[in-house]
């Protein structure tokens, strides 16, 4: 059971395993803050001094003026130093309490347990990596030290190796002197990652003999109640009893809400969180990280007003945390920098169907694109899952990726597209991706998704259950259809790694192996893709709705297909084998004509790059990610003026699902050449769903459109390019005027005009419509 | 009836006066410095650049007031006898416009533009820009770190423009091929009167730059500057030649009259701010509507013609 990795996905500092030797010599500098803080975490035995012991006892029991009161008397010279250090760190003096600690270093350099407390100071200022290396001194004074296995383990948690980590726990329970404290704690970690990783059996398991071990030890056991809430809630059975023992033991214990909450958020049961959280900082006021939680959680529930206000609620009260200095910097202008658009305006009921809230600088440039996308897959996802969603639908864009990852889980830097809660999801703009090969429509399509499957199964749906559905509507009926599968995952079903569809929800939660997240999510797609065509897609929305009622997956697949997991399993091997086995018995041949190909293209050696894509597109004719071999073929037919097979390769990849936006931009004006405009319509329309930013798009779409006598359609093009602020304004102005002007608005047509003409007064096309204007008024 | 169009290829700056075929006696005086490439692309690459750049520039200035120096004839010697030779050339009605194609460095004190033998200098580039007579000279220096010559150049009678904010952006830059272009791009003659003025191939270069940077996904190294007054109308190349007379007298009293009201349009908008909007946009409206109908006059007499000769 310990050797379970506790994986923190929210981590956001790596700490490493070196041994730090010196320590005194390191900036193990506190910022000069204090925490406005009387929150005392109780320590399980770990400091035996009776002075201290009497005030934290008071602390724990909700006595707060007498504690602190208690601590305050602690600060004379007859105490220690590192036991002042615990006096002015219950008061929310850290940096005195930093002070002191190293003071106590100097005085005592051989007692671990100095050092031990520091480093837990550390982690209370997040600041991991020192935290980590006072742990290590302290293990290379006393190396079966429990306390500081389990504070390793803690800082571990935060971002570092998850087989150290596990070492560490191990130590604290292979260690048959281990303090009894210690060893409690060690097991609570355990229960944590059970908890985290849905292993509900084996969580309760633990939690029995915990309690049974800490009754035996006299140890407190307001945290294992909590986290027996958390489990009882997770698994859907009666859980304020254990909140209240909670309580009748500490009283003031705001945690016994703030834990359940925090695993009501890891299972995405956002409404529930909320409540929690909002209890906890009732009960504690100065519970800042329920502040901050709960913040959060507003957000998620778009309440953004509430969600500002705790989230400065937590700053005030603690200022270290990096998640609320995150979030405080992203909310600071959040409603200055958001604009918030409601469909259908007025709306037709009491509320609107769908709210986009998009980057002011981004509005004009993608409302109208991402209103069509989401009120089209509304509609279908509506009608296919017979749900109608029963709250306006949030879809919020952000421009600058970190901003995003930011307001989905608190830290910067995760590699995510989109974040669904509910009835909100955020998502990256094409702007946070330059590089081409993000397709925001499909993202939104995925997301859709996820607000149908969360909100018709009121979140109970399982994670792989939710992303096979997002991923095969994607395929099935998303922007650009077709099943896109990256080459690694390839790689990965030629190895045997797709899991039993019992485990799937592992290769989301808690992957062994670097890529299996997205492995998972090909091989969530495509069991939806074999159960549709197997079985009939209202098997699919037959078993969704069983996690309503508390089936597992098993359970629904035996329920709505009728054969066991297991047997489901063999099948959709069978599928695989069906529908990739040629391709994956040669997939090495295949990569190295990719390879080849790309390569030769790089030496302009034509011919052989040329030979090599057409190789591997006999071999999979349907790989069209940016790095498809259609575009080696196109480049290389372009090079050697072979506008026919460039063409017929950029026509092949479109129509395949290939969304590389200059390869579409090429495709289209070979359509345009042909006469074939419908074509050029539709391939310039796929390209505003990858990327609307592009000047040139709109322009040959808006005259396509006024070629064709659709200037309602061509003018929002058009205002599209103004809105991207072109270099050349007089022909952005001046083409709104033309595109007003065929639909009768002589108002409208003279003011894009004159701006047009005041730009460029000698724009002769300008001039022409002036006088054309001037003459019929006359 | 032949038509016969007198392109204006004749040194000057596009202020409304250049328009006039009257006023055209200030003379425009082009260098182009090519230095060191250190490697064989960056030589073709300042060769290119160079090329436009003396091509652009003779659709406005003669062949003798357009000077290329590169290789051995770019020493900091030949420069400075150069620069020394066109002060004397130079009236106060004339103006200089100075291009640095080339690498930079910057030591923390002292930028140099690199060449054969010795650098050219910041202090250097002060000295030529004193030396000549006149006003509103124009120097762009593409090089890396050329930001750090801002300080010591800018002042309210010259424009100034960088490839860099300053000498700390070392790397090659990306401004000086787009800065080339712009001179002969009709994208970059943004109010489609046919001249490229200072402003408009440093808003079309510096446009390039930035989304040269986004759709690589790099974090910019360079942000061009500019510095000074006047930029907007100061041409430095023409994209497409001027009609001034015609064969055709009726024509070339039209032509005369369309650059009048040009000049008139010129003159409106800098004074807009006497005016409400919509009286500005009134008297806009006619004066354009008045060129408007000229140019139409003018189509329609070369029609007639054409039909005539065919």
């Amino acid at each position: 059971m310990l050797n379970k990795v506790v994986e923190k996905i929210l981590s956001h500092t790596t700490v490493t395993n070196k041994t730090v030797t010196v320590s005194l010599c390191l900036a193990f500098l506190l910022p000069s803050l204090s925490v406005n803080t009387f929150a005392r975490d109780h320590l399980y035995g770990a400091l035996e001094n009776e002075a201290l012991l009497e005030c934290d006892t008071l602390s724990w029991s909700g006595e707060s003026a007498e504690a602190r009161n208690c601590y305050a008397s602690l600060n004379s010279l007859q105490h220690p130093p590192q036991i002042r250090a615990e006096a002015f760190w219950a008061l929310g003096d850290l940096q005195s309490a930093n002070t002191q600690f190293r003071d106590a270093i100097s005085q005592f350099p051989e007692d671990p347990m100095v050092r031990i407390r520091w480093g837990e100071l550390f982690m209370e200022t997040y600041q991991y990596q020192e935290a980590f290396n006072l742990f290590s001194e302290a293990l290379e004074l006393d190396p079966l030290n429990s306390w500081a296995h389990i504070g390793a383990a803690s800082a571990l948690s935060e971002g570092g190796d998850p087989e150290v980590l596990n070492h560490h726990l191990s130590s604290v329970m292979e260690e048959g002197l281990a303090p009894y404290g210690a060893r409690l704690r060690a097991i609570m970690m355990t229960i944590r990652s059970l908890l985290q990783g849905d292993r509900y059996d084996e969580a309760l398991n633990s939690l029995d003999e915990a309690f049974e071990f800490a009754s035996d030890e006299s140890l407190p056991t307001m945290e294992l109640k909590a986290l027996r809430a958390a489990h009882a809630f997770m698994t859907r059975e009666e859980h304020e009893s254990w909140i209240a023992a909670a309580l009748s033991e500490s009283p003031a214990y705001g945690d016994a809400y703030f834990i359940p909450g925090y695993f009501a958020s890891i299972v995405r049961r956002y409404k529930e969180a909320g409540d929690f959280f909002k209890q906890a900082v009732e009960l504690q006021p100065n519970h800042w990280e329920a502040h901050i939680y709960l913040g959060q959680n507003y957000l998620r529930l778009n309440n953004i007003n509430d969600a500002i206000r705790h989230v400065n609620i937590s700053y005030e009260g603690d200022a270290f945390n990096p998640m609320t200095v995150n979030m405080l910097r992203l909310l600071d202008t959040f409603n200055e920098d958001f604009v918030a658009i409601s469909y259908p305006d007025p709306p037709a009921g009491p509320l609107p169907e769908f709210i986009l809230r998009l980057h002011r600088d981004e509005t004009n440039v993608l409302k109208n694109y991402a209103q069509k996308l989401s009120k089209d897959s509304i509609d279908l996802y509506s009608a296919r899952y017979n749900f109608t969603p029963q709250e306006p639908i949030i879809v919020e864009i952000y421009p600058n990726h970190e901003d995003f990852v930011v307001r989905s889980i608190g830290m910067p830097g995760v590699g995510i597209l989109g974040v669904t809660f509910g009835y909100l999801f955020a998502m990256d703009s094409p702007t946070g991706h330059p590089e081409q090969s993000y397709h925001w429509g499909t993202t939104l399509w995925h997301e859709m998704a996820h607000v149908f499957t969360l909100e018709a199964t009121n979140h109970f749906v399982p994670r792989w259950f939710s992303e096979g559905i997002s991923v095969y509507e994607e395929w099935r009926t998303g922007p650009i259809p077709g099943r896109k599968i990256p080459t690694d995952v390839l790689q990965a079903m030629a190895e045997g790694k797709f899991m039993p569809i019992s485990e799937l929800d592992d290769g989301f939660m808690r992957p062994t192996y670097q890529g299996q997240v997205i492995v998972s999510y090909m091989q969530a797609g495509l069991i939806f893709d074999f159960i549709d065509l197997e079985y009939g897609f209202e098997k699919i929305v037959d078993m969704l709705y069983q996690f309503n009622e508390g089936a597992t997956p098993v359970q629904a697949i035996e329920n709505s297909i009728g054969i066991s997991d297991k047997e489901f399993d063999r099948h959709f091997k069978q599928f695989i084998d069906i529908e990739y086995g040629p391709l994956l018995s040669g997939l090495g041949v295949w990569m190295e004509d990719m390879r080849v190909s790309y390569a030769a293209l790089g030496e302009e050696k034509w011919d052989e790059a040329l030979a090599a894509a057409q190789r591997a597109v006999f071999t999979y004719p349907d790989y069209v990610e940016n790095n498809s071999a259609y575009i080696v073929i196109a480049r290389v037919s372009s090079q050697l003026g072979n506008h026919e097979e460039e063409f017929q390769a950029l026509q092949s990849f479109w129509q395949k699902g290939g969304y590389l936006p200059s390869a579409l931009l090429k495709l289209a004006d070979y359509y345009l050449e042909r006469g074939m405009k419908a074509e050029a319509e539709a391939v310039l329309m796929d390209t505003n769903y990858a990327d609307p930013f592009i000047e040139s798009l709109h322009v040959t779409l808006g005259d396509l459109y006024m070629e064709t006598q659709r200037p309602a359609q061509a003018l929002e093009e058009y205002k599209v390019l103004l809105a991207l602020d072109p270099l050349d304004k007089a022909s952005a102005n001046y083409r709104i005027a033309n595109a007003y002007n065929a639909l009768d608005n002589a108002e409208k047509t003279m003011e894009y005009l004159m701006t047009a003409l005041d730009i460029a007064p000698q724009y002769r096309p300008a001039q022409q419509l002036l006088l054309e204007m001037s003459r019929t008024r006359n | 009836m032949n038509k016969s169009i007198t392109s204006l290829f004749i040194a000057s700056v596009a202020m409304i006066s250049t328009l006039m075929p009257t006023a055209v006696q200030a003379a425009l005086y082009v260098t182009i410095v090519q230095g060191l490439g250190g490697m064989p692309e960056f030589d073709s690459a300042f060769t290119d650049q160079t090329q436009k750049i003396r091509e652009a520039s003779l659709t406005l200035a003669e062949e003798s007031q357009v000077t290329s120096l590169g290789g051995d004839s770019a020493t900091r010697d030949a420069l400075l006898a150069h620069f020394q030779s066109l002060a004397a050339a130079m009236t106060d009605a004339d103006r200089a416009a100075i291009y640095l194609v080339g690498h930079g460095s910057y030591d923390g004190e002292q930028y140099k533009f690199n060449i054969p033998g010795p650098d050219i200098t910041d202090a250097d580039l002060v000295d030529i820009l004193d030396s000549l007579p006149g006003q509103n000279h124009f120097l762009v220096n593409t090089s890396s770190t050329s930001g750090a010559i801002l300080e010591a150049l800018e002042n309210e009678n010259r424009i100034i423009i960088t490839a860099t904010r300053n000498g700390n952006e070392k790397n090659a830059t990306e401004f000086g091929p787009f800065f080339a272009t712009a001179l002969t791009s009709e994208t970059a003659d943004i109010n489609k009167n046919n001249n490229v003025s200072i402003q408009e191939a440093f808003d079309f270069a510096e446009r390039s730059v930035t989304e040269f940077f986004e759709s690589s996904g790099k974090l910019a190294t360079e942000h061009p500057q500019i510095r000074g007054e006047g930029a907007v109308s100061f041409t430095l190349a023409r994209v497409q030649a001027v009609e001034l007379s015609d064969d055709n007298p009726r024509i070339s009293n039209l032509l005369t009259r369309r650059l009048e009201l040009d000049a008139e349009i010129e003159s409106l908008q800098l004074r807009r701010n006497e005016f409400t909007n919509s009286e500005y946009i009134q008297r806009l409206q006619a004066l354009i509507l008045q060129s408007a109908e000229v140019s139409e006059e003018i189509e329609t007499l070369r029609e007639s013609s054409q039909a005539d000769v065919e």
